[in-house]
């Protein structure tokens, strides 16, 4: 990488979280920790409480129990806005972008608390990054493909330099020639250039090409977690995710 | 032609109006029918300076003040407090009736009911483009044109601006970008209420005689003018505004006066009908 | 003491004209969200056309001084019934206004603007309304036989307003406690799943303006007898915001409330300020009770928004209700505890759903053509063209985002399509609208919660039956006589099922206190109980407990045997292997592939694409 778009990381870890709406759990008794230079991906079914974990760690969502912390500081319960200041750059899956401002004001919120004299310059790394953008700084958000608007709202977070990357199904809905490049070129690139990456995904063996360490949810907990090689080789993972024989 | 001057002079308050009701209506989704009860307040501090001697062109400022602070307290302690339930939309309208009330009704027991009027001089009349414009008039154009510029500027060129129309887009992704929403949301109202200021008391410089329930009728138009330019859409206002304006004037001169705000009626019912999002606005992805 | 007599008839007949107002507008506001902010012109019509057609032709009496139409001169009761029909049809120009889905908020302000310009309209146009003066010497009824500034005359009148409430009163909760008041209360609570059960908005809420309306015109006809004057000034748009605090004070959706209510605002406001001193402004005391009216509003609002008496509870199920109270939900109750308590593997499904037997032949049941959807000028869905099978049961699956939900959506008719068609039974309905769809056998459910909240779990259920004798406005009307019986066997037919689900001790539950996943169950055996031929299902298990999902997808396949065709989008994979065939697989909007799970697991670029990727 040329630039330094990311940076060099901080731990991101979740202690016995429990989370969800109206204090009802979603997310329950949850721990998972991300540390710099790693990718470390959630995977599960729909319903599974992948997106609220994420929402909750990045103050979306109330946190009911347990702790949320970067390093050894506890952010439970943090406004997002005040998350954002600590280095945390969050993706989510859908509502990524502000769709009635243009690319360019998009990126421009981005990086809202950056001094203002350093906007032009850092919106000029983000679009080297993805030259793609350069063309259509002018259109509306809204306007944009699946893919250019992906990384729109990937460009958007990169405006503040995050340390750690918390990514919701970054590749949902993309062709899948995109997909394989947004995860292998760049988001397993941010963590080799040492931020901490925290990802959800739905496509399985894609998350574990590029993970280093994978929890799988179900029913709102960690119902197995390790290493790729080693959940390749795990026959329950195998059958619900990597298309074995039905279980009737 | 003469219909034309009267029909920019209401275009122009009117858009003054529009684009701080429709701010509000974009950044925290409420159809504030209470706006009509703070121009008239605004409208009456002022009146009640330029009673005690003070030019009236510096009273705007005390109109402007009033405005502003008062819908940034009803936001803050009325609305805020309300939506946090996540209540249907109807009740948070429901509410704002009562604060229209209290607000209409309340300024009626402090001044009275009798006609008011500011002491101003209308100046010289100035012949332009065929109409006849009196001073006081070339005044008010020239401040709603300086001030729809100073709202373009804000939204287009300023961080506020641009956090405004993030805000309004996305408050959560605005959050999780580092954008203080609340704040954003707090300023907003100060100046949405300031432009309501503005517009009760240029209302009243304009229309002349005034009372307690003068603004009552001006939601019809506020409406019809914000669902014509798409509702929450600040540039769809000015639009909405200008159309409403001329078109109630002139259909005033050609039909009769009374009947002005039909046109605002048909208007806004039509576009509630056939296109709620505005003309230019399509629906919302769900 | 004849004052205090003549005092007392006034407050009566205004009694009467406040409840009866209070009654219908809680019908509409309450049972059945229509915020009709216009209220008070349905009141104000009703009194203007019986004054009208009492009072004799305009320019023969009273020297011409006035001006209105009519003027027939008609006895009583006819201005009355002409007052109550007006009242109705006033009520016809607005329903394109909440026919549709139109933001709840907007359509009010629509009818709140509506109000306002009518009265502008009135006060100005001189030939129809004599202007701001109004109309006076309205002839009171029956004044040819009986002196009308009598006590008794006065007493009589009120005993007739009263009477009149009294009936209204009856014929509303008639309307209201029956398998149509379900619907107006299904209707209220949301929108879109009534609708796409089967439910015309439209219709029903047509309805409901025209039976509000002329109850309104009634009360109208009634208060411009007694005080023989029609004056515009009376009828302001706020009048209505009177009312609304009425029945929030009261406490909308409940008959009684209403009544309440209005003792307590209209009339209360109006009799309270009477005793006071004069005052030397006398503009304040009228200000200050609409700013009290004003705080009445908001503090109710916020401290008891559900009035003084709220809205109870319907118990159908038979059971006490101190028992039925004691057995609210424990928030997220665990779902394994509830299979224990669940028989669904004994139910008989296609006898409680009264299905007629099907030979599966697995024509083409439900097709589609191209069909698009955009959004902002992003396509969703672009071009998809998929057969479904009668008898089968198919998945459709593909990555979030894919455009599942909003094909399932054009096909039940819940979103318009940008593009292409839809047929069922080989018969073109890409313009047939939802609840229309819903009546012909397209049943649909819903991914996010979409459960009545304020009906009972119960309720919820007996609510999405086809053809209820009483589920419709003349059924309702015709009484409990009518309808009980057969809505006592749909109540058992339902309790039935809701056993077999587990569920039978939140019976008398509200939904909206149900956890998550008995939502989802209580979704399910509502679509169920819609009698669909085509069934479709958006994510129906998530959230469910995967030893009951499956338990439900043996019961659906059995169905599918018997001849119901379902579309099943689900995440679940397990699911798919073992109930979907064939499945189709939707990516970026478009069809990907289709075939059993074995067949779509052998293609690469499904596999790339969604499975494994």
């Amino acid at each position: 990488m040329s630039v330094e778009l990311s940076q060099a990381g901080q731990v991101l870890t979740a202690t016995n979280l429990s989370a969800g709406y109206d204090g009802r759990a979603i997310v329950q008794g949850v721990n998972v920790e991300a540390t710099p230079g790693k990718v470390v991906s959630i995977v599960g079914p729909n319903g599974s409480g992948k997106s609220t974990l994420l929402k909750s760690l990045v103050g979306v969502v109330p946190v009911l129990a347990g702790t949320v912390a970067i390093g050894s500081r506890d952010i439970t319960n943090f406004a997002p806005e005040k998350v954002a200041t600590l280095g945390v750059g969050y993706v989510p899956q859908i509502d990524d972008v502000f769709p009635p401002l243009t690319v360019k004001e998009n990126l421009e919120i981005g990086g809202f608390l950056l001094p203002r004299h350093d906007v032009a310059g850092r919106i000029e790394a983000v679009l080297e990054f993805f030259p793609r953008l350069k063309e259509m700084l002018t259109r509306k958000a809204g306007k944009l493909s699946g893919g250019e608007r992906k990384m729109l709202a990937m460009g958007r977070v990169l405006m503040l330099a995050p340390s750690v990357l918390v990514l919701d199904e970054p590749t949902a809905n993309l062709a899948p020639m995109v997909a394989t490049q947004l995860l292998e070129e760049y988001i397993r690139g941010f963590a080799d250039h040492g931020s901490t990456v925290l990802l959800v995904e739905q496509r399985a063996k894609a998350a574990l090409r590029i993970s280093d360490w994978t929890c799988v949810l179900g029913g709102g907990r960690v119902v197995l977690e390790g290493a790729p090689k080693d959940l390749e080789r795990d026959p329950v993972f195998v059958e619900s995710f990597l298309g074995g024989a039905a279980r009737h | 032609m003469s219909s034309f001057g009267f029909g920019l002079m209401t275009a122009a308050v009117l858009a003054i109006a529009t684009v701080g009701f429709t701010m509000q209506f974009a950044v925290t989704n409420v159809l504030n029918l209470a706006y009509g009860s703070v121009m008239i307040n605004s409208a009456f501090v002022a009146y009640y300076f330029n009673k005690h001697g003070m030019n009236a062109w510096i009273t705007l400022i005390f109109g402007v003040i009033l405005g502003s602070v008062v819908s940034w307290a009803i936001n803050k302690f009325v609305f805020t407090p309300f939506q946090r339930r996540n209540l249907a939309p109807i009740t948070v309208v429901i509410v704002a009736l009562g604060v229209d009330l209290i607000g209409t009704f309340g300024l009626q027991a402090i001044v009275g009911g009798g006609y008011v009027s500011f002491s101003v001089s209308p100046g010289r009349e100035f012949h332009i483009l065929g109409m006849f414009l009196s001073g006081m008039q070339l005044i008010i154009l020239a401040i709603c044109a300086v001030v729809l510029i100073l709202v373009h500027w804000l939204l287009k060129y300023t961080r506020l601006g641009k956090a405004m129309r993030a805000t309004s887009a996305n408050a959560n992704l605005a959050r999780n970008s580092g954008v203080k929403t609340q704040r954003v949301i707090s300023t907003t109202w100060l100046i949405s209420g300031a432009l309501c200021g503005l517009a009760g008391t240029i209302f009243a410089l304009n229309t002349g005689v005034f009372e307690a329930t003068s603004a009552q009728l001006y939601i019809v138009m506020l409406l019809a003018a914000m669902f014509l330019g798409g509702p929450g859409e600040p540039y769809g206002a000015m639009f909405g505004a200008l159309t409403i304006g001329l078109a109630t004037e002139i259909s005033a001169a050609y039909i009769s006066p009374q009947y002005k705000e039909v046109v605002a009626f048909v208007v806004l019912l039509g576009m509630l009908t056939f296109r709620p999002y505005g003309i230019f606005g399509s629906e919302k992805t769900n | 003491m004849s004052a205090y007599a003549f005092y007392l008839a006034t407050i009566i007949v205004y009694g009467a004209v406040d409840a009866m107002a209070c009654l219908a507008l809680n019908v509409e506001f309450g049972f059945s969200g229509i915020s009709n902010f216009g209220f008070i012109i349905f009141q104000s019509v009703g009194a203007y056309v019986a004054a009208v057609l009492s009072m004799p032709a305009a320019a023969s009496s009273n020297g011409g001084f006035q001006e209105y139409i009519l003027g027939w001169n008609l006895p009583w009761p006819l201005p009355w019934i002409g007052a109550a029909i007006a009242g109705g049809l006033l009520a016809l120009p607005f329903v394109f206004l909440v026919g549709k889905r139109l933001r709840g908020d907007f359509a009010a302000v629509g009818l709140l603007v509506s109000a306002v310009l009518l009265n502008v309209l009135v006060k100005n146009y001189v030939p129809l309304f004599n202007g701001d003066a109004g109309i006076s010497l309205v002839p009171a009824p029956f004044q040819s036989i009986w002196n009308p500034q009598g006590l008794g005359y006065q007493f009589a009148y009120g005993a007739v307003a009263v009477v009149l409430t009294v009936l209204v009163y009856f014929l509303l909760k008639r309307v209201t406690e029956s398998p149509y008041g379900r619907s107006l209360r299904a209707m209220r609570d949301n929108d879109i799943v009534a609708d796409s059960l089967g439910k015309s908005l439209r219709r029903q809420r047509t309805s409901m303006l025209v039976l509000g309306g002329m109850v309104a015109g009634l009360s109208g006809a009634i208060l411009v007898g007694f005080i023989s004057l029609w004056a515009p000034g009376a009828w302001g748009y706020a009048e209505t915001i009177v009312l609304f605090a009425a029945i929030i004070l009261g406490g909308a959706g409940n008959h009684k409330g209403a009544i309440l209510g209005a003792i307590l605002v209209p009339l209360g406001f109006e009799e309270i300020t009477r005793f006071l001193p004069p005052l030397s402004n006398p503009m304040l005391v009228p200000a200050l009770e609409w700013v009290a009216i004003g705080l009445l509003i908001i503090l109710f609002l916020w401290f008891r928004p559900d009035g003084i008496l709220p809205e109870r509870r319907r118990i159908l199920s038979g059971e006490n209700a101190s028992v039925a109270e004691a057995s609210v939900a424990p928030a997220g109750a665990d779902s394994d505890a509830l299979i224990k308590l669940g028989n669904i593997d004994e139910l008989d499904f296609r006898q409680l759903l009264r299905l007629k037997d099907v030979v599966n032949d697995h024509h083409v049941i439900l097709s589609t053509q191209g069909l698009s959807k955009a959004f902002h000028g992003v396509n969703v869905v672009s071009d998809v063209s998929i057969s479904i099978q009668q008898g089968r049961v198919t998945g459709l699956i593909g990555p979030n985002g894919a455009g599942k939900s909003t094909t399932l959506a054009m096909l039940a008719g819940t979103l318009a399509s940008s593009g292409g068609k839809i047929f069922y039974e080989g018969r073109d309905i890409t313009n047939v609208p939802s609840h229309e769809r819903a009546q012909m056998g397209l049943v649909r459910t819903f991914q996010l919660a979409s459960e009545f909240k304020k009906l009972t779990v119960l309720e919820n259920l007996v609510s999405a039956i086809p053809h209820q004798s009483g589920d419709s406005f003349w059924g309702a009307v015709r009484g409990k006589r009518f309808w009980g019986r057969e809505d006592h066997e749909n109540i058992e037919r339902a309790k039935e099922i809701l056993g077999g689900f587990g569920l039978s001790h939140y019976a008398d539950t509200y939904a909206g206190s149900l956890s998550g996943g008995q939502r989802r169950l209580v979704e399910i055996m509502r679509a169920l109980l819609a009698e669909p031929k085509v069934l479709l299902l958006d994510e129906p298990m998530a959230g469910v407990h995967p030893n009951l999902a499956h338990k439900i997808g043996d019961q659906l396949t059995r169905l599918a045997q018997g001849g119901m065709t379902i579309l099943m989008v689900e995440h679940e994979l397990s699911i798919m292997d073992a109930f979907c065939d064939p499945v189709i697989v939707l990516a970026e909007g478009r069809v990907l592939a289709e075939g059993t799970m074995a067949e779509l697991r052998a293609k690469e670029e499904v596999v790339e694409a969604y499975l494994v990727g």
